[in-house]
């Protein structure tokens, strides 16, 4: 590998490429797009300050290069509390050269990254009459049904936007506290966690009901993150604050957890599945490991240990897995972002 | 070595007993020292029975058949095999016609146990009889293809090992298998070889096309299954399957036949798979239609029919480990070399980071819990900007749910108090309480401030002063307040408009109350209807009278009247009074009409 093109603050080996930014990094997201080489990847600073930064890269997994694109970067209102690349590879709606980045933060914002530029697309309000709208702690952007995108709100709702006509589909009061993440399953059923610590899921076809899919087992202990097996839509991952664990959760057995995942010495921060496999699933922690996990049909007694790990330098805040190069997995840790051949 | 009616004699016992399955373990002819299959017959439930000939078969024909049928299902699934006839798309089942004890039964043709390892390996050395019962639950050490067979039951018998199973639980009966052993030995001895063969290849005709009967050694049959390729399982080609059984399997490190194909196999897929790599999900759903062609996609169509059973995919995922690694990515299976993740090592503490300082979760608690917070700070202030918004915005919010536009109300009322925090000098806590306290004590300090500056303006109107009423007090403060703000300069506007909201009133207050010039000495304020006149003039008679004409020619009543005349001969009034009807006098034409009146001499 010939490292003497790359530039100075990325380094590489054979299996990892890693970017040093120049501040700080949370949320992030690989194009799924496989119209060209080159994987775009969106990072975003986290600063705790009005001006923030969102920055394109573009990653070559064949040549291992990785290259910021300081033509595509822009501000954000405060750090971004997720980005993500429009979901459908083969789109209408994407050129080859241009990705569509959502944004998530005061309001959902849609941009356009084209080759040379940036532009704002849209920015949706769910507020008929004022500039007011609750911020938003996540959303997630609907595979199947590419114009849906769910929103997760502290103000315990749920907004389904369909973002081709920049309308509120609908919005739901989702939990009796903050909202703090939402994952789509199929084109019309999500689920989302809360503060309140709850997994629930809903159908937007029987808006009044709501299927609580587990509680945290101490009352009230938040729930972080959720991630839905787009692979075996029977299983979803949760994260607990202040917990070591990864708890996978089976939607026919409500309630009991099928596997609790529990080798992290640390909080778990981030959770991933693998874009082409029903049984695997990533996780990065303050321990500073990212581990990779299969999925056993059925568990010891003494748990499930991970099949591989590996060492960051610090706490891994943000875990992405790249649904076009399955082989490789991303990191942030730090003002680092590291791309991990699996 | 393997008798030849041996599946005759198998069918035979386990009929007589009527068990699941039975299996003949025999040393394999090319790796001496392991136990491979030597012949078998099953006994257990038929899912799809194919009868292509429509010909009426005994239950025992049936039976035999159905044995043969699967071990040509098992050979066409193996890509290892290189008799062409096998390779023909005829066997008679396909994947698809199978009940779980047949896969099973199909599985652990794919077996090989070394002597001494697993149970029929063990069986073998011990030269006793192993009785397992509920060999279901047994751990996977003791048992590892525990699945379906509830009992399974092994003992040494002619060089080989014979396993007998069955699904209902059976408790350990050594008569049982001493039945068995004699039936057999008595059969098998008896028996001609010549004639055993004769019928055996007769059945064979149709069915198990590759039999290659040979009169010298009739082990032929069995020996392509096992193969070489053990010793590519044990020292396998890629490597992570070997480390990921490891972990599982301790006691009965059985040896799963490689299949020998595998890797050009895999990289087929992987070229003619439009993603560039398959996964096992994908294969379940196109499996049902694999069954025919299963000679092409043999390992994919064989995880089909068992994906609702854990312990079948488990031993699968264990003969199919490679399908794994495809859908990890196409570089897993090679890992060792070039993954960025390393194996994990159970027992010992990997290097790791010991989390710093402080909380756990750091960033993604700033990001959930103080990111939307420096939103709603951000939009704090600018929305006051906009504040006049506010009415409007509650009523076009009727149509929203009562719950959040009640929480609105309250989000709003924390808003207010942020901003009423952020007037009035705090040394407390930051609850509303201590908001409300605080404010409470600063209004006091003020109005006191008032009365100091007004004493000191006016050292002779103490005793009027004292009779003004309460309600004109705070409008002082009040007016006060807002000047007082005004030249620091921060935000008049607005705060002036959060205490006419606490207050709900419009007020305009006009205070006039230069010094020297006593005949400009009137003060006027509003409050809705009502408006209050203060005035000073020097006194003079009929001055009171000329007054309240004046103020009646404004179209207000009166509600009171209060005069004081002062030591130094001027008159002070309070008047009390309302707007008659809407067409309201401005507070300057009030003022500039009693001063006509009070200037009067």
């Amino acid at each position: 590998m010939d490292n003497s093109t790359q530039e100075s603050h990325l380094r590489s080996d054979n299996n990892s490429v890693t970017y040093d930014s120049p501040y700080p990094l949370y949320a992030m997201s690989i194009s799924p797009n496989t119209n060209s080489p080159q994987q775009r990847i969106a990072v975003g600073s986290f600063i705790e300050e009005y001006t923030n930064r969102i920055d394109i890269l573009n990653f070559n997994p064949d040549t291992l290069s990785l290259k910021p694109q300081p033509s595509l970067s822009f501000d954000h209102p405060y750090p971004p509390t997720k980005l993500m690349f429009h979901p459908a590879t083969h789109s209408s709606l994407q050129k080859t050269s241009s990705d569509l980045l959502a944004t998530s933060g005061d309001y959902l914002r849609l941009w356009e990254v084209r080759e040379n530029s940036v532009e704002a697309l849209s920015l949706f309000n769910n507020s008929k009459t004022s500039e007011f709208c609750a911020p938003l702690t996540s959303f997630d952007w609907n595979e199947i049904e590419p114009k849906r995108i769910g929103t997760s709100s502290i103000d315990t709702t749920c907004t389904i936007w369909d973002i081709e006509r920049g309308v509120v589909e609908t919005q739901l009061i989702a939990h009796d506290k903050e909202v703090y993440d939402i994952a789509w399953g199929e084109s019309r059923v999500f689920a989302s966690v809360s503060a309140d610590g709850s997994v629930r899921i809903f159908d937007l076809r029987d808006k009044e009901h709501s299927t609580i899919i587990y509680e945290s087992p101490q009352p009230d202990t938040p729930l972080l993150r959720l991630a839905w097996n787009k692979k075996d839509l029977r299983y979803m991952a949760t994260i607990l604050m202040d917990s070591n664990k990864v708890v996978i959760l089976d939607i026919r057995s409500p309630t009991t957890p099928v596997a609790e995942l529990e080798r992290h010495r640390a909080g778990v921060n981030a959770i991933a599945w693998a874009p082409r496999s029903s049984k695997h699933i990533c996780s990065g922690g303050d321990d500073a490991q990212a581990l990779i996990w299969e999925l056993p049909a059925v568990a010891g007694p003494n748990g499930i240990d991970p099949m591989t790990t590996y060492s960051a330098g610090c706490e891994i805040n943000q875990l992405q897995w790249s649904a076009a190069q399955p082989d490789w997995i991303a990191i942030a840790f730090a003002n680092k972002m590291q791309l991990l051949r699996v | 070595m393997v008798p030849q009616n041996m599946k005759e004699q198998l069918a035979l016992a386990v009929r007589s007993i009527q068990w699941s399955y039975v299996i003949f373990w025999s040393e394999s002819v090319n790796q001496p020292g392991v136990l491979s299959w030597g012949e078998g017959y099953y006994n257990g439930e038929i899912k799809t029975r194919k009868t292509s000939q429509g010909v009426e078969l005994s239950s025992d024909e049936i039976g035999l058949q159905r044995s043969e049928q699967l071990r040509e299902l098992f050979r066409s699934l193996k890509p290892v095999d290189t008799n062409p006839q096998t390779k023909r798309p005829s066997a008679a089942l396909s994947p698809d016609d199978l009940t779980d004890t047949e896969w099973y039964y199909l599985v652990c043709m794919s077996f090989v146990f070394n002597i001494g390892q697993g149970v029929p390996g063990r069986a073998l050395e011990n030269g006793q009889p192993i009785w397992l019962i509920d060999a279901y639950s047994v751990d996977c050490k003791e048992f590892s293809r525990a699945l379906l067979a509830k009992t399974v039951v092994c003992f040494p018998f002619m060089k080989g090992v014979i396993e007998l199973g069955t699904t209902d639980h059976v408790s350990e009966d050594l008569s049982l298998i001493q039945q068995i052993k004699t039936s057999l030995l008595n059969s098998l001895s008896v028996d001609d070889p010549i004639n055993a063969r004769a019928t055996l290849s007769s059945r064979n005709n149709e069915g198990v096309a590759c039999v290659a009967f040979d009169d010298n050694d009739y082990d032929v049959e069995l020996i392509p299954e096992v193969g070489y390729d053990i010793i590519n399982t044990t020292t396998s080609p890629n490597g992570s399957s070997n480390a990921l059984q490891a972990n599982q399997l301790r006691n009965e490190t059985f040896m799963v036949e490689s299949w020998q194909v595998l890797d050009d196999d895999l990289s087929n897929c992987v070229h003619n798979s439009v993603n560039s790599s398959d996964c096992i999900s994908q294969n379940i759903s196109s499996a049902p239609k694999v069954g025919e062609d299963c000679n092409n996609n043999q390992k994919m169509s064989l995880v089909d029919p068992l994906s609702e059973d854990w312990h079948y995919q488990k031993i699968l995922s264990e003969l199919l480990k490679s399908n794994d690694q495809l859908t990890m990515g196409m570089h897993f299976q090679n890992f060792h070399q070039e993954s960025s993740f390393c194996v994990w090592n159970k027992g010992v503490p990997v290097n790791f980071q010991r989390p710093r300082q402080g909380t756990s979760q750091k960033l993604l608690k700033k990001i959930l819990f103080e990111v939307p917070r420096m939103h709603t700070d951000g939009l704090l202030e600018s929305q006051e900007e906009n504040d006049y918004r506010e009415g409007t915005r509650l009523e076009a919010d009727e149509g929203m749910n009562h719950v959040l536009s009640e929480r609105r109300r309250r989000a709003k009322l924390n808003e207010r108090f942020l901003t009423l925090r952020s007037m009035v000098p705090s040394n407390s806590k930051d609850d509303k309480v201590s908001i409300l306290d605080d404010a409470i004590e600063y209004l006091r300090k003020l109005e006191k401030k008032i009365r100091e500056l007004e004493a000191q303006r006016e050292p002779t109107g103490i005793e009027s002063r004292s009779k003004k009423s309460h309600h004109d007090m705070v409008e002082r403060t009040t007016d006060h307040y807002y000047n007082n703000k005004t030249n620091n300069g921060k935000k008049p506007m607005v705060k002036k408009r959060k205490i006419c909201d606490i207050e709900e009133t419009r007020r305009e207050i006009c205070s006039d109350a230069s010094k020297g010039s006593s005949n400009k000495n009137v003060t006027v304020s509003m409050s809705d209807n009502g408006v209050v006149i203060e005035m000073k003039c020097p006194s003079k008679a009929g001055r009171i009278l000329e007054i309240m004409e004046a103020v009646n020619n404004l179209n207000i009543d009166f509600n009171s009247v209060q005069s004081t005349e002062e030591a130094d001969g001027s008159l002070h009034l309070i008047i009390k009074s309302k707007f008659k009807g809407p067409a309201n006098a401005t507070t300057k034409r009030i003022k500039q009409a009693l001063q006509k009146v009070a200037s009067k001499f």
